[in-house]
């Protein structure tokens, strides 16, 4: 699994978005950060909390000047009408048939094979910022992931459970 | 049934080789008959009854998780699906019709995800009742005419005929319940075993006769 300080794969995939097909690359994002989150399935009682909750938060993420990206193995097709099944989702689905994504990212379950829960914060200079990796059964927190991109945002050092509007740490201290 | 034929059948052929009193034969065959029954009895009520307990813990477990956290038993139902060949979204899709009535989801879940279905539960008791009374009706076969030919030989070779006729019985119910086109063969099997056992049995009480007289 890649570590932050590690240069994100650029990437070139299928993807669907607002109920379209489409290609989402990687250096053609403008954001300054990218959130790419790995999901097992489409069609799946655990995952659409988190897909759906991305997409509750787009609009806080987007404040944030950053992008939003979901992927797992299944193809274009399939988030499509998974998308249209969750009520719509306005960021892009990557369709990493096969994992190729996944596995280069270092997140790939070859025993099924699909995506491991993971999500990764790439920088403006597209490395890895934040890496985070949760078992299948138990969802990500969306609140966190925006706190943590606000976290990085600000250039400070954070204190752990840092929000906006707490005062940030001295720069010579470490946490 | 064919355990209770082939218990007192081997003990009354092998105690026929090895003692000449004929009322001690049926004693012993009595006395396995009540020793068979009561352990069959016992192991059928036993064994029912544990199994009972642990599906029933699992019931429990299943029924649970199901209030508490639903789409665990979903995710595991679509699961079951998927590898019976429906695809994703099919299973996706079956699963959450079912879901509209918990019940429905529940009862399908227990029955694709742990091989439940409805009427698993055994009575214990009564599998222990049946298992001993079809022991003590198999055993009667070698038994009752043993019991009532005076002659031991004849008594013998009476027993042998009812074992396997009963046997043969046995062998050819159990092809027709299988639907089986060799129901013939079936029985045929059935009787070859009890023979094999019951012609073992004497042989080794010949040979352990001398035993039992160096002890008198």
């Amino acid at each position: 699994m890649l570590k932050p300080g590690d240069p994100a794969p650029d990437f070139d995939l299928p993807s669907a978005v607002a109920g379209r097909a489409t290609r989402t690359r990687l250096r053609d994002l403008k954001n300054e950060l990218v959130v790419l989150f790995f999901y097992p399935h489409d069609f799946s009682f655990v995952c659409p909390t988190e897909v759906t909750g991305f997409n509750h938060a787009l609009a806080d993420f987007k404040a944030e000047q950053s992008a939003v990206l979901g992927a797992s193995v299944d193809s274009v097709d399939s988030h499509i009408r998974w998308a249209e099944e969750l009520g719509g989702i306005g960021y892009p689905l990557l369709a990493d048939e096969g994992g190729k994504l996944a596995r280069a990212f270092g997140v790939l379950d070859d025993k099924e094979p699909v995506a491991l829960r993971a999500t990764f914060i790439l920088d403006s200079k597209r490395a890895v910022a934040y890496a985070l990796a949760s078992p299948f059964n138990v969802g990500r927190s969306i609140s966190e992931t925006l706190r943590v991109v606000r976290a990085i945002r600000t250039g400070h050092l954070c204190p752990a459970d840092w929000e906006p509007g707490v005062a940030f740490g001295p720069n010579e201290l470490k946490y | 049934m064919q355990d209770g034929v082939l218990t007192t059948a081997g003990v009354l052929f092998g105690l026929s080789g090895a003692v000449s009193d004929r009322s001690q034969v049926i004693l012993a065959a009595l006395a396995s008959t009540a020793a068979g029954a009561l352990s069959m009895a016992a192991g059928a009520y036993l064994g029912t009854r544990a199994e009972a307990e642990v599906l029933q813990g699992e019931l429990e477990r299943t029924r649970k998780q199901a209030r508490e956290r639903p789409y665990i038993v979903q995710e595991g139902l679509l699961r079951e699906l998927a590898k019976e060949g429906l695809d994703r979204e099919a299973a996706y899709r079956v699963v959450k019709l079912l879901s509209v009535s918990p019940r429905a989801l529940l009862t399908t879940a227990e029955q694709k995800m742990y091989g439940y279905g409805g009427g698993m539960m055994g009575n214990a008791a009564l599998d222990g009742l049946v298992m001993g009374v079809a022991f003590v009706a198999g055993a009667l076969f070698p038994l009752v005419p043993f019991f009532l030919i005076p002659s031991k030989d004849l008594g013998l070779a009476a027993a042998l005929g009812a074992t396997a006729l009963a046997l043969f019985s046995v062998g050819y119910f159990q092809g027709w319940l299988a639907h089986s086109g060799q129901r013939w063969r079936c029985g045929v099997r059935f009787v070859t075993i009890a023979i094999g056992a019951a012609v073992a049995g004497y042989l080794i009480g010949m040979a352990i006769s001398p035993l039992g007289a160096s002890a008198g």
